[in-house]
Order: C-alpha cells, then sequence, then structure tokens
C-alpha cells in the first residue's frame, strides 16, 4: 500500500484537475477550488520542513564545531532574527521584518543579479569561438544583435537595429517554437506517464 | 554545432584511466539495462491491490461520478454543454489523439515492439562525469531545478536523480543536492534513500539534500558557496532554471567540474550552452528517464509523443502554405486556440 | 608574432594565454565600464524599438478614467531593470488619469515595492489613495487569484495591502471584477507573464501589454506575434526606450550608457578571443609543418 498509495493520489489528482479544465458547473469548480486549497495548505505545511531542515542541519555543524560553524551561525541568528520579526510584528510594510527584508535582503539579491554580468562577458569570451561554420553563424548573429539593441549601433550603421530585429523575431523565435512545442509534448507525455503510474522514478523507485 | 568545449579539450579535466572505464562499463549497464524493477502501471495494479485499495479506488469513483456528473447535468440546461465546456473541445481532441498514441504505443511496446531512442550524447555523459568524481574522490552536485514539485521538469530532474544517486551509492561518492524549495527536498530527500537502499546502502548524510533557500538569487549564492568549498568533479543540472542558470553554471565551470545541463526553457539554453560541457535540449530533458531506465513502456510513450509532433508539424507546414498561397484558414488557428 | 618567441615561463604562448585570460580581469574591465559612465554620461539616444512604441501606443489609446491592472510581480533583485518600467508606467498612467489597480504575486517584497512606487508617483501628480489608485497586496496561489479576479475580485482580496476592506474603498466598489478593467500592464520578471497571457488573456479577453527582463524578452516575442501582448518592454533598455517616449528620462536612460559600453566590452572580447584563437590555429599548424 505504502508504494502504491503514491500512484492512486497522482492518478485521482490528475484526473480531477482534467476534469474541472474540461468539465463545467457548481461541484465540478468546488471540487477543483478545494484542491488548489488543498495544495496551497499543504504548500504552507512544507514550509515547515525546509525551515526545520535548515535550521537541523546548521545547528548540527555549530554543535559539532565544523570548520564553517560561524557561517552557520550567522545564518541561525538571521533565520530566528527575521523569523521571529515576522511573527511578532507581521510582515507589512514599515514592519522590522519589511525593513530588514529592503534594506538588507533587497540589495544582497541585487547584487547576486548583477553578478551575472560579468558572468555573461567571461562566459561570452570563453564559449564565442568560430570553431566551425555554424558556430561562426552563431557568432556573427550574436554580434549584430549586441550591436543592434545598442544606440551606438545605428550610428555605426542605421540597418543594424532592423537586421537585430529579424534574427530576434524570425531564426531566433522559430527555433524557440519549436524548443517550445516539442518541450510541451515532452511535458505532456511525461505528465501522462506520471498520472497513470508508468512513471515512478520520482518516488525513487525506477 | 560545435562551440561546446569537450571535456577533453579542457586542461583542467583529468584523462579518464581504464579503472575509471570499467567503473563507467558498470554505469552503463546500471543505466542502460531494462531495470524494469517491477513497476506497475496504475492499470496493472488490479490483481495486486488489496480488497481494501478496491474498495477505495470504488468509493472515490463513485463518489466522483456521483458528485461530479450529476449535480453538472442537473444545474445546466439538460444540454451537453451545461457539463462540459464546448469551447475547449479543440484541446479535448488533441488531449484525446496525444493520449491514444501514447497508450498505443505503450501497448506495442508491452507486446514487445521494438523501441528505438536516439543516443543522447548528455546522457551519455553522465555516466562519464560521475566516474570522474569518484576517480577524483570530489562529491557529485545535482540541481533537480529551481521549480516547485508543480513544475514538470522538477520531477524529469528528480528521475534522473534516482539514477545519480545510485551510482554514488554504489562507488561511495558523496552526493550534494541543494534545492530551492521544501517540496522538492521532500522528494530529493525520499529519491536518494531509495536509491541507497536499492544498492543495499543506509544513507544517513543530512547534507546529501539539503533545503538551501526559498529565493532563487540566495539559492545561487549559497550553490557558488558549496561548489568553491566542496570542488565538485561533476556539477549535474536538471530541470527547470531561470536567471540563476548562469550564476550557478559559471562558478561551476570555474571550479573544473564536468558540467551536464538539461532544461525546457528555452531562455536558459544560451547560458547552459555556453558554460557546460554538455546540454540535454528541450524535450531530451524529458526523454531522459526513459532513456536511462531503458524501459519500454516509457520508450513507447516517446514515440506516441514523437507521431503527435509529426501531425502539429503537418498542420504548421498546411498553415504556411495555405498563408503563402493567399488563403487564410481560421480554422487552423482555431485547431490550437487556447479558451 | 612566432610561437617561441612569446614564451612564458609556464611554457605557453601569448595566443594560449590568451585563450584562458583571468577573468578577474574580464571583470575589472566589465566594472570599469559600468563605473565610467555613471560618472561622466554620455547621454547617448536610445533607439525606439516597434515593440515599446505598441507598449506606449497601447496605454496611451486608454480613454481617462480607465481602470488599469498593475501586477508588479517581480522580485527585489531585479529592481535595477524592472522598477524603471513600472515608474515609467506609473507616470503614463497617472498623466492619463487612468486608475490604477496594483497587485503582486510576488509574496518577498512585492507588496512594498508595489506601495512604494504607487505613493511616490502618486503623488508627484496629485492622486489619492482609494480613488485614483490602490494596492491589493499579495495573495498565494497566483492561478487561483488570476482566475478568481475574474468572477469576484473581492472574494480573493477581501482587503487591500493596507487591511481595508474593499467595499469601502471607493475605486474598488466600481471594480467587481474584470469586466471593469480595461487594460493590464504587467511588469515581471519571472513565469507570471506566461500565466496572465495563458489564464487572463485567453480566457477573459483582457488586452495587455508587459514590462519584463533582457532575458526573458525574447521569449516573450512570441506573444507579441500572436497579438497575445500588444506590446513588450525588454530589460533596461525598454524602460529607456518608455522614459523617452513618455519625455520623461530617469533611471534606465542613465543606465543606457553603461549597457552600451558594456555591449562594446563584449565584442571587442569576443573578436579579441577569437583573434588568439585563429593565431593559436595557426602557430599550431605551423609547427605542425615543422
Amino acid at each position: 500500500m505504502k508504494s502504491r498509495l503514491p500512484v492512486l493520489v497522482a492518478f485521482i489528482s490528475g484526473a480531477l484537475m482534467i476534469l474541472a479544465f474540461f468539465g463545467r458547473g457548481t461541484v465540478v469548480d468546488a471540487v477543483s477550488d478545494r484542491a488548489l486549497t488543498w495544495q496551497t495548505i499543504v504548500g504552507g505545511f512544507s514550509l515547515l520542513l525546509g525551515a526545520v531542515s535548515i535550521a537541523r542541519v546548521h545547528w548540527k555543524k555549530v554543535a559539532t564545531k565544523h570548520e564553517d560553524r560561524l557561517y552557520s551561525l550567522c545564518l541561525l541568528i538571521c533565520f530566528i532574527v527575521m523569523g521571529g520579526s515576522g511573527v511578532i510584528n507581521g510582515i507589512g510594510s514599515g514592519t522590522l521584518f519589511d525593513t530588514l527584508f529592503q534594506r538588507i535582503q533587497a540589495p544582497m539579491m541585487s547584487t547576486m543579479f548583477s553578478v551575472l554580468a560579468f558572468f555573461i562577458a567571461s562566459a561570452a569570451y570563453r564559449a564565442f569561438r568560430a570553431r566551425s561554420v555554424s558556430s561562426a553563424i552563431l557568432l556573427v548573429a550574436a554580434v549584430l544583435v549586441m550591436l543592434g539593441r545598442i544606440p551606438m549601433g545605428q550610428y555605426i550603421y542605421h540597418g543594424l537595429p532592423s537586421w537585430a530585429d529579424w534574427i530576434m523575431t524570425v531564426p531566433s523565435m522559430a527555433v524557440q517554437r519549436g524548443i517550445l512545442i516539442g518541450a510541451a509534448l515532452g511535458a505532456a507525455s511525461m505528465s501522462l506517464r506520471i498520472i497513470l503510474g508508468i512513471e515512478r522514478t520520482y518516488l525513487g523507485r525506477g | 554545432m560545435n562551440i561546446i568545449a569537450h571535456p577533453k579539450s579542457r586542461p583542467d579535466v583529468v584523462p579518464v584511466n581504464p579503472g575509471v572505464r570499467s567503473v563507467r562499463g558498470a554505469l552503463d549497464s546500471r543505466f542502460r539495462g531494462n531495470d524494469d524493477r517491477g513497476v506497475k502501471a496504475f492499470w496493472e495494479c488490479g490483481g495486486l491491490l488489496s480488497v481494501a485499495e478496491q474498495a477505495f479506488i470504488g468509493l472515490i469513483t463513485v463518489v466522483l461520478t456521483m458528485h461530479l456528473v450529476l449535480p453538472c447535468i442537473a444545474s445546466g440546461d439538460g444540454q451537453f454543454a451545461g457539463v462540459f465546456r464546448i469551447e475547449r473541445i479543440n484541446a479535448l481532441v488533441l488531449s484525446v489523439v496525444f493520449g491514444a498514441a501514447v497508450l498505443w504505443y505503450i501497448a506495442q511496446a508491452r507486446r514487445g515492439a521494438k523501441m528505438y531512442i536516439r543516443p543522447i550524447p548528455g546522457l551519455s555523459a553522465v555516466d562519464e562525469a560521475v566516474g570522474r568524481a569518484t576517480e577524483m574522490g570530489r562529491p557529485v552536485v545535482f540541481i533537480p531545478g529551481t521549480g516547485d514539485l508543480d513544475e514538470i521538469q522538477t520531477i524529469a530532474g528528480l528521475s534522473i536523480l534516482g539514477r545519480v544517486a545510485r551510482v554514488t551509492a554504489r562507488y561511495n561518492t558523496p552526493l550534494r543536492v541543494p534545492v530551492l524549495y521544501p517540496l522538492p527536498m521532500a522528494a530529493a530527500q525520499e529519491t536518494v534513500r531509495e536509491a541507497y537502499l536499492d544498492e543495499g546502502v543506509e544513507h544517513q548524510d543530512p547534507e546529501t539534500v539539503q533545503y538551501v533557500a526559498g529565493e532563487s538569487f540566495s539559492y545561487s549564492a549559497r550553490v557558488g558557496g558549496i561548489m568553491m568549498r566542496e570542488r565538485p568533479g561533476a556539477a549535474i543540472y536538471m530541470g527547470l532554471f531561470t536567471a540563476e542558470s548562469l550564476l550557478i553554471a559559471e562558478v561551476g565551470q570555474s571550479t573544473g567540474a564536468i558540467q551536464i545541463a538539461g532544461t525546457a526553457a528555452p531562455d536558459q539554453l544560451p547560458f547552459f550552452i555556453a558554460a557546460c560541457d554538455y546540454v540535454l535540449i528541450g524535450e531530451e530533458l524529458y526523454a531522459a528517464s526513459a532513456y536511462l531506465s531503458g524501459d519500454p513502456k516509457i520508450l513507447g510513450s516517446l514515440k506516441g509523443q514523437d507521431l503527435m509532433k509529426i501531425v502539429i508539424t503537418v498542420i504548421v507546414l498546411a498553415g504556411v502554405l495555405a498563408i503563402t498561397f493567399g488563403q487564410n484558414p481560421e480554422w487552423l488557428t482555431t485547431i490550437f486556440e487556447a479558451k | 608574432m612566432h610561437g617561441t618567441a612569446a614564451m612564458d615561463v609556464s611554457g605557453k604562448s601569448f595566443w594560449e594565454r590568451l585563450q584562458s585570460v583571468d577573468r578577474r580581469i574580464l571583470y575589472t574591465l566589465i566594472f570599469a565600464s559600468v563605473i565610467i559612465p555613471i560618472l561622466w554620461p554620455l547621454h547617448l539616444p536610445t533607439p525606439v524599438t516597434p515593440e515599446s512604441r505598441a507598449f506606449f501606443n497601447a496605454v496611451d489609446s486608454l480613454p481617462s478614467g480607465s481602470v488599469v491592472l498593475f501586477p508588479f510581480d517581480f522580485w527585489p533583485s531585479t529592481l535595477p531593470e524592472t522598477e524603471p518600467m513600472a515608474v515609467a508606467g506609473l507616470r503614463h498612467c497617472f498623466r492619463k488619469n487612468l486608475r490604477v489597480v496594483g497587485l503582486s504575486n510576488v509574496g518577498m517584497g512585492g507588496p512594498s515595492i508595489a506601495d512604494r512606487l504607487l505613493d511616490s508617483i502618486g503623488s508627484e501628480f496629485h492622486k489619492t489613495y482609494g480613488v485614483d489608485y490602490v494596492n491589493l497586496g499579495y495573495k498565494a496561489n497566483y492561478s487561483a487569484v488570476l482566475l478568481g479576479m475574474g468572477s469576484k475580485i473581492a472574494d480573493i482580496y477581501p482587503a487591500d495591502h493596507r487591511g481595508t476592506r474593499l467595499d469601502s474603498i471607493p475605486l474598488m466598489r466600481q471594480v467587481p471584477n474584470y469586466d471593469s478593467v480595461k487594460f493590464v500592464l504587467i511588469v515581471s520578471d519571472n513565469a507570471m507573464t506566461d500565466y496572465w497571457v495563458a489564464l487572463v488573456n485567453a480566457r477573459y479577453g483582457l488586452p495587455m501589454v508587459a514590462g519584463v527582463t533582457a532575458i526573458m524578452a525574447p521569449k516573450m516575442l512570441s506573444y507579441i506575434q500572436s497579438h497575445q501582448l500588444l506590446g513588450l518592454l525588454g530589460g533596461m533598455k525598454g524602460a529607456a526606450e518608455y522614459e523617452q517616449l513618455i519625455d520623461h528620462s530617469d533611471k534606465a536612460s542613465r543606465g543606457m550608457d553603461a549597457q552600451s559600453l558594456i555591449h562594446f566590452l563584449i565584442i571587442a572580447f569576443i573578436i579579441l578571443g577569437n583573434f588568439g584563437f585563429f593565431m593559436l590555429r595557426r602557430e599550431q599548424s605551423q609547427k605542425g609543418q615543422n
């Protein structure tokens, strides 16, 4: 029963959602709404799982005097302060939680995002080599798009922006659509396999 | 296209010695074998279900029928449209055709028809990458994407994790699986635990599957830290990725790890192609579990999927030709219109 | 340059070393190309793409007093790209006397950002909270939120972000569901744009435009081609174009100088790397002949 129950749950939930998509009526809507509510509640409890996991791993590091214990201690303190302030004062605008989030967490997140600029540069330097005809075409297209998308591009040649637009909206879009159609069918096929219990590798069985 | 540097061309990649080749041979048999393990599809469970389970399914079916179908008919005007969203008939027809094609080929596969799947270089490289990490005594980092468990790409990633975990368990290679959301954490823990049990190993390392953060840039920072400190021999990224893809892959590249990525997010593919040694593109990610398990039932579903792709291609071509020759076949666009 | 003449102590030729330049050198150059134009602006004009112009035209053609749904679906991490779009969008809406209903499907930071931007741009145009604009805040489960608002917004959001019941807010008394909404202006850094298109545009036929990060923009072009999105702003450049169109230069326009320089620098890196690559190949083939 233990191994079959998840397959049954997947089948019933999947069938229910399909019924809700194609069906009409108050009961269909009510059942699917209820299922979505359950999903939200389960999702909320799962956050608790994550919190317990993160606290346990880092507490263990502190307790066993692991070489990275200072980082773990820092994490635990931040965890308690952020979590505690949210529970005690709420998370609305102007609260301690909001201030900590806006003044500390948000700039740190922006910093990580900005690192992308550096990484894109180093990845482009390393990867864009005209090793073959096809990679040379890719390289030329990339340079044209980059030039066409910046103000200076039109001063170099006034037609560059329209060339860049053409590359983006015709060949690039055609490839993306192909990938998306294939991926969508792959996803649909996998969903079907999961609903029918053929695909169970995600349960650790394969 | 050869814009991806092959690992062997990189100075920091250790050439694979015969010892690892033997490991790889063993891995091949694990990955490619028809490893059915008694898995039964839902409809095959009938004879195996207990009376209580059969009663449970029966009850659910009766309740659903009574509560869904009967009141729907009553609440409508007695017509079929009262029960069914008629505007979605196109989606229903496409779904039925698609489902029938998949089930037909699965049935064919069960009857013993031979199914071929073309080699996917990125997946063949998974064993090489794990073998290399084993030889170097370094961990394998596996990231099942940065989506939650309701994302199908995450499930595809977890399928591949199961296979990778079996190999790492077998050769006692440390495995690190940092996850972004708690539900994939629970699923990944179960996947890894089952994989280790299958190999006769009791899995006890709580750091193997770690919930890291609920936000992708905080997550990237932590994964970067793991990469820099533990310097993995192999890094495998399989699932949905967003802007953090390059943040993770570029750090992995700087540590000299063999990197294999797979995603169906087209906007992240260029970054993976630039930073990784092998990349699974789009549907290859979903085909991975079929490829790795060699299970004919799953291979059959791939063939059904291919049939549908041919149907769509024919419709698209018909539309292109019609418009090229001055026709405007609106009915063709309504086939795929979402409502 | 002959290979042996350019050998260093590690035995690598100049061209070989050029293939694996220390990434810290690249990072320093990138850093400099961001800082220099901030200190000494170049004031480069930005050519306007058809997608940005279509975005502007779609908002500009709305009749005065129309209700615009304004999802602030972005995380604080992408503020440099998304905030200028949101600010320019709000300026355009308030200048046209459109009424703005803000909300966010990003729990962490989204509603606070919406509050801050709505208040600051609202006060710039002397708008009143609750009459000209409102912030509904965040509710979990985006699919339920997007679909549920089609039936009754008050069922999803019984109160706004400040805790005021919707039936006490004059603006929201006139907006019970999507029927009263004329337009959706999405600013997003994640898959929410896809969900707005798939769930709200497809099902309720609400016209919409989107401002997204530069990474997402190529994918969104397919929605433009299928007319599911009427206009699109892609990244900081899209925001700069929009600022130009509404005739109010701000952060994005200033950032474009740095972006232009970085693009040039990356192109220079690519040319340099390829030049080194060809020279190395030539050097190796010469060695092979010898």
